[in-house]
C-alpha cells in the first residue's frame, strides 16, 4: 500500500491567524490536486511560533468553526495541523490535530515545553498529559509528537508500542550553530537527523518531520523536513530554508518487512521498563531507599549534607 | 553525507606581506548557510515592519562593508542608502574604501560631514562651542562617543528622508566586550551580523568579495588618528574571539579556558569587560509599579500583527 505524503514546509505569519488559515486551505487544495493522502503542516503553522502574550489572542477551542472548516477540507484526506488550543478551563496548549474525512480524529497536546536556552514555552503554555497512538484512514496507526516531544526517548517508543507505524512530528525548530564542521552547516539539523534516523530504525516506523521556515524576530527556522523509512533510511530531505510543498511517496508495507527482519519492537520488555520506572519514581519521591544515593542522605535526596561547622543555635538537629 | 564548504577567497596580506588575519578553526562557519539565514532575516525584518529600503552608515571598515554587501545581496543595491559621515580627522583612506563599496554595490550614497556638529559642541581652535570652555579639553572617549551619537542622529534622520530602516553594523565581539557607544553605533532597527565574531565577519566578508583593502587593514573605530581596536584594547581579535567563544558560546570556566592555553590574566580581563558592559546589551531598567510592564510581564513580539508601517 503506497502513501503519498505532502510536507507543507511553510513560513507562518506571526499572530496572523486568518492569513495562515487561508494558506492552509490553499496548501490542502494543492496537496489534494497532487493526489496526496497525508498532508503535514509544521508546529504552530496556524499562528507562528514566537507568540509570547499573543498566545491567548490566537487560541482556538476544539469547537471553533475555523477548525471545523479546516477539517471539512479533508474528505478522503488526512492532515496534521498545529495551533494554540484553549481548553474549556482556559489552559493554552501547543496542539496538533489529525484531521480526516471531515472531522478532528485526534488531538495531541505538546508534552515537553522547552524552557531553556532560546526557548520560553512553559511561561506561556500548559503541557499535555496524554500520549496515544490512534488508528487512521491510512490503514496504519498514527502517533503525533510535537517538536521537543521527540527530544525525549520515551515518546517515539511509547507511540510505537501503542500501535503507531507512522510517527509524525510537526516542528518549529530554530536553526543555530553554523559551525563549518556540521553535516549541512547547521548544528540543529545534524542533531535532528541523527535522532530521527535512530527512532525510525529502533521503532521500525516511518518518521515524518515537517519543520517550518521563515523568521520570527531574531529566530530563523531551518525547514529541512524529512521522511525516514522504517529501516532508518532517509527517503526524502527537503531543502533548508525553502518554502514549498514537498511530495514524497512511501510504501507502508515496508514497516511489516522491517519489523519482521529486525524485531526490536517485538523484543521490548515492557514489564521490565514499567517495573524499573516505578522503582525510580518511588526513589525520587523518597518512598523507598535509593541505591545510588549517599548512605546518610534524606529520602528523596541523593547527598548527605556536610557536617555543620558548629552546633546549630536554638534547636537540636535530629538525624534520621 | 559529508559536505565540503565552499573554498573561500585567499586571506589578503597586510603591508608587510603577511596574512592580515587568521580564522580560528573553532570559529569557522558555513558561509553559504550564513548568507541564506541572514538574507531571509533581512527580508523578513523589512517585510514585517512594512519597509522596503535600508539605511546604513558606511565607515570604510569591514563590519559596515560586510553589512552593505549582505543588504545588497538580500534586497538589491538600489534599495540601500549608504551614508558616509566623516569627521575632519577621519582617515582619508576610510572614505576611499567606503566609496569603493558604494561603487561595487551601485547603491545610493550621501556624504554628511559631522565636523560642524562635533566642533559646534566641543569648540575648535580655542573657540568654545555649545558645551563651553571646559569642553575644549574633552577626552578622546567623550569626543568619540559624541561622534557615534551624531552619526546615529543622522542615520535616523536619513531613515525618514530615504524611507528605510537603519541597519546595525556592530559585531558580536565588540558587543560582548562593550566596545560600542550606547545609543550610538549600537542603535539600529535590526542587526544582521551582531551574532558573528570578528573572525566570522572576516570569513563571511571574504566569501562575499568585500574589497581586499578593507579586509587587510587594521580594525579601527577611526575616532582619532592612528587609533586601532587592537592597540586600544591590547588584544588581537583572534585571541579575543576564541576566549569569548569558549567562555560564552561553549560555557567553559575560566580554568578550562586557561587549560586550553590562554593567558589567565587575559581571560580574566575579558571576563571583566563582558560583565562591565552588560548594561549596553539590554534595554534600560524601568521601575516596576503597575500591573503590567513592558519587557517584564507585557511581552509581545515587536513584529506583532498591526505593527507594520502602512
Amino acid at each position: 500500500m503506497s502513501l503519498r505524503i505532502a510536507l507543507a514546509q511553510l513560513a507562518p505569519r506571526l499572530g496572523a491567524l486568518d492569513d495562515n488559515l487561508r494558506r492552509h486551505h490553499e496548501l490542502l487544495a494543492a496537496a489534494r490536486d497532487r493526489a496526496a493522502g497525508l498532508v503535514v503542516f509544521p508546529e504552530l503553522g496556524l499562528t507562528g511560533y514566537l507568540l509570547q502574550d499573543l498566545a491567548s489572542e490566537v487560541a482556538m477551542r476544539l469547537d471553533d468553526p475555523r477548525l471545523a472548516a479546516l477539517a471539512g477540507a479533508t474528505r478522503d484526506l488526512s492532515a496534521v495541523v498545529s495551533f494554540v488550543e484553549e481548553s474549556a478551563d482556559h489552559r493554552l496548549f501547543i496542539a496538533a490535530a489529525l484531521l480526516e474525512d471531515g472531522e478532528i480524529r485526534h488531538v495531541h497536546r505538546k508534552l515537553f515545553l522547552p524552557t531553556y536556552g532560546l526557548f520560553d514555552e512553559r511561561r506561556f503554555f500548559a503541557a499535555g498529559d496524554v500520549l496515544r497512538a490512534v488508528p487512521s484512514r491510512l490503514g496504519v496507526g498514527v502517533g503525533l509528537a510535537i517538536c521537543e516531544d521527540f527530544w525525549h526517548l520515551g515518546v517515539p517508543q511509547l507511540l510505537a508500542l501503542d500501535g503507531a507505524q507512522l510517527l509524525i512530528n510537526p516542528s518549529s525548530s530554530p536553526g543555530r550553530d553554523l559551525a563549518a564542521t556540521n553535516e549541512v552547516g547547521l548544528g540543529t539539523a545534524t542533531s535532528w537527523r541523527i535522532l530521527m534516523r535512530t527512532y525510525a530504525q529502533l521503532t521500525g516506523s516511518f518518521v515524518v518531520f515537517c519543520n517550518r521556515v521563515g523568521v520570527d524576530e531574531s529566530i530563523s527556522f531551518w525547514g529541512g523536513s524529512e521522511v525516514i523509512g522504517p529501516s532508518g533510511e532517509p527517503l526524502f530531505s527537503a531543502p533548508l530554508f525553502d518554502e514549498d510543498l514537498y511530495i514524497v511517496d512511501v510504501e507502508l508495507a515496508d514497516v511489516r518487512r522491517e519489523r519482521i527482519a529486525l524485531p526490536l519492537l517485538r523484543d521490548e520488555r515492557l514489564e521490565l521498563q514499567a517495573r524499573e520506572l516505578a522503582r525510580i519514581v518511588a526513589e525520587r519521591a523518597g518512598l523507598v531507599p535509593d541505591a545510588t544515593a549517599e548512605a546518610g542522605a534524606e529520602p528523596g535526596l541523593d547527598l548527605e549534607p556536610a557536617e555543620p561547622a558548629r552546633e546549630p543555635i536554638g534547636f537540636t538537629a535530629r538525624r534520621r | 553525507m559529508a559536505r565540503i564548504a565552499a573554498v573561500p577567497s585567499p586571506i589578503p596580506v597586510d603591508d608587510r606581506g603577511r596574512p592580515a588575519f587568521e580564522i580560528p578553526s573553532e570559529l569557522a562557519i558555513d558561509t553559504d548557510v550564513a548568507r541564506r539565514v541572514i538574507g531571509e532575516f533581512i527580508r523578513s525584518q523589512l517585510r514585517q515592519a512594512g519597509f522596503e529600503r535600508c539605511v546604513l552608515g558606511l565607515s570604510g571598515g569591514i563590519d559596515s562593508a560586510l553589512v552593505a554587501y549582505l543588504l545588497a545581496e538580500a534586497i538589491g543595491g538600489e534599495r540601500l542608502l549608504a551614508v558616509l559621515m566623516p569627521y575632519r580627522t577621519s582617515s582619508p583612506a576610510s572614505r576611499t574604501d567606503a566609496q569603493a563599496v558604494v561603487a561595487a554595490l551601485s547603491c545610493a550614497s550621501e556624504l554628511v560631514e559631522i565636523t560642524p556638529m562635533v566642533d559646534g559642541y566641543f569648540g575648535r581652535d580655542a573657540e568654545p562651542g555649545a558645551a563651553g570652555r571646559e569642553a575644549l579639553e574633552a577626552s578622546p572617549v567623550r569626543r568619540g562617543n559624541f561622534m557615534a551619537r551624531m552619526r546615529m542622529s543622522i542615520l535616523y534622520d536619513r531613515s525618514v528622508t530615504f524611507g528605510g530602516l537603519v541597519v546595525g553594523t556592530g559585531n558580536k565581539t565588540e558587543g560582548l566586550i562593550g566596545y560600542t557607544t550606547l545609543f550610538g553605533d549600537s542603535a539600529s532597527a535590526f542587526n544582521p551580523i551582531g551574532d558573528l565574531y570578528k573572525s566570522q565577519v572576516r570569513q563571511l566578508a571574504l566569501a562575499l568579495g568585500v574589497p581586499a583593502a578593507i579586509l587587510a587593514k587594521a580594525p579601527s573605530a577611526d575616532l582619532w588618528p592612528d587609533q586601532t581596536d587592537e592597540l586600544e584594547g591590547g588584544f588581537n581579535y583572534e585571541e579575543l574571539d576564541r576566549i569569548l567563544y569558549w567562555r560564552i558560546d561553549r560555557r567553559r570556566s575560566v580554568d578550562e579556558v586557561v587549560a586550553r592555553g590562554f593567558d589567565r590574566t587575559t581571560v580574566e580581563r575579558v571576563d571583566g569587560l563582558v560583565a562591565r558592559s552588560e548594561f549596553k546589551r539590554q534595554m534600560p531598567a524601568v521601575a516596576k509599579l503597575g500591573p503590567r510592564t513592558a519587557g517584564v510581564d507585557y511581552l509581545y513580539p515587536r513584529r506583532r500583527p498591526g505593527s507594520a508601517r502602512t
